[in-house]
């Protein structure tokens, strides 16, 4: 989960870099990366670990305003870090499916799906796609921005994230571990689901 | 104060709406560009000559953009049909037939002063600077455009195919270097 985490921020950040300088190529295949990881984050939020499964951690308004009013404990995101990721999957994902519609301005290159919309949809995708950049990197300035506000106020975020290992309040249920062959399964379905993908999704 | 304040917004607009009509003078009579740039300066006397000039290179950048955006087209036309399985020759042989013409017209595409000082454009001032690098770049690809066209007589889909990808890297090859990132 954490590899997945710090994989998709430098991919973000390849895709950007690599898109500037001209390796549209290798900006597809970072997408497709994406692409993977984000499904298998997908599955895994449905049979990894607890802390990952999305029925564990995302919640309603109420549990929200139960964590602003200090009425939450437990490992994992909060209810209100739970809406980030949320988000930021959401974001990814549309900016994932824009880049698989879309073609170039000139005609080299083309995301894997672009044939299963006409030229013109290709092109407004690539521009959506462009501007939707500025969505994710909203996103990404508040995620950081909360995790700077956490650590402000004592609370280390980027250390779990890193080690695996966090402090948890007495009393609180530790995450319970995913199988590590639920992952493999989780991470060969995400594979196989990208690479019919890459070959143009057939039979559509 | 006030009225002055008023009338120099006032003044551009209508600058502003005077250059927009030219252009679009010049747009209409676009496809005979050379034509009306002769005419336009044989009729003027000298001293108005660089009232005309902006306009007359508005119009070769006005052409050179909609050349561009044909040729974008065309290439993505013919990229939907190689990539679609079983490619229509005859919509490739068109398409690489309008290429290698305005590949041709490209030549009289790029006069100095058609960079970003005179109008919204892709086209960076880099050009300008490395114009021997520039023409030979420009000439790649038209050597490219004219042999990818030939090749499309034929029924050798793979030549055509790798003629195709030839005439792309000269496009590349150029956007790369002297096209900045531009949105319209």
């Amino acid at each position: 989960m954490r590899l997945v985490h710090w994989l998709l921020a430098i991919l973000i950040g390849f895709s950007w870099w690599s898109v500037r300088n001209h390796h549209t190529d290798w900006h597809i295949w970072s997408g497709c990366a994406i692409l993977t990881l984000l499904v298998f984050r997908l599955l895994w939020g449905l049979v990894g670990s607890s802390t990952a499964r999305f029925s564990n951690f995302v919640r309603g308004p109420r549990a929200i305003g139960d964590y602003f009013r200090g009425r939450w404990s437990g490992a994992g995101h909060n209810p209100l870090g739970a809406m980030s990721v949320v988000a930021i999957l959401a974001a990814l994902a549309v900016q994932v499916g824009l880049g698989l519609i879309s073609q170039d301005e000139d005609g080299l290159y083309a995301g894997p799906l672009y044939r299963l919309v006409g030229t013109d949809a290709s092109d407004s995708a690539r521009d959506i796609h462009e501007l939707w950049f500025n969505a994710i990197l909203g996103l990404i300035a508040l995620h950081v921005a909360a995790i700077l506000f956490y650590r402000i106020r004592g609370r280390h975020l980027t250390k779990p994230m890193v080690t695996g290992r966090a402090v948890l309040d007495p009393g609180t249920q530790p995450m319970r571990r995913g199988k590590w062959w639920v992952a493999l399964i989780c991470l060969a379905v995400s594979i196989g689901i990208t690479r019919w993908i890459i070959a143009g999704a057939p039979p559509f | 104060m006030r009225f002055a304040s008023i009338t120099v917004p006032a003044l551009c607009v209508s600058l502003v709406a005077c250059g927009g009509s030219g252009a679009s003078q010049a747009n209409n009579s676009q496809a005979n560009i050379s034509d009306a740039a002769r005419t336009g300066t044989a009729a003027q006397p000298a001293t108005v000559q660089n009232a005309s000039a902006p306009v007359d290179l508005r119009a070769v950048m006005h052409e050179r953009h909609e050349g561009m955006e044909t040729i974008g087209k065309s290439n993505k036309a013919i990229k939907r049909e190689f990539d679609g399985g079983s490619p229509d020759l005859a919509t490739i042989r068109g398409s690489a037939a309008k290429i290698a013409d305005l590949s041709q017209k490209a030549s009289l595409w790029f006069p100095a002063g058609t960079g970003p000082e005179l109008g919204k454009t892709g086209a960076k001032p880099d050009i300008w600077q490395n114009p021997q690098d520039f023409a030979a770049k420009l000439h790649n690809f038209q050597v490219a455009a004219k042999a990818f066209s030939a090749a499309t007589g034929g029924n050798d889909v793979n030549a055509i195919k790798s003629k195709f990808a030839d005439l792309g890297g000269t496009c590349k090859a150029c956007h790369d270097k002297y096209r900045s990132e531009m949105h319209h």
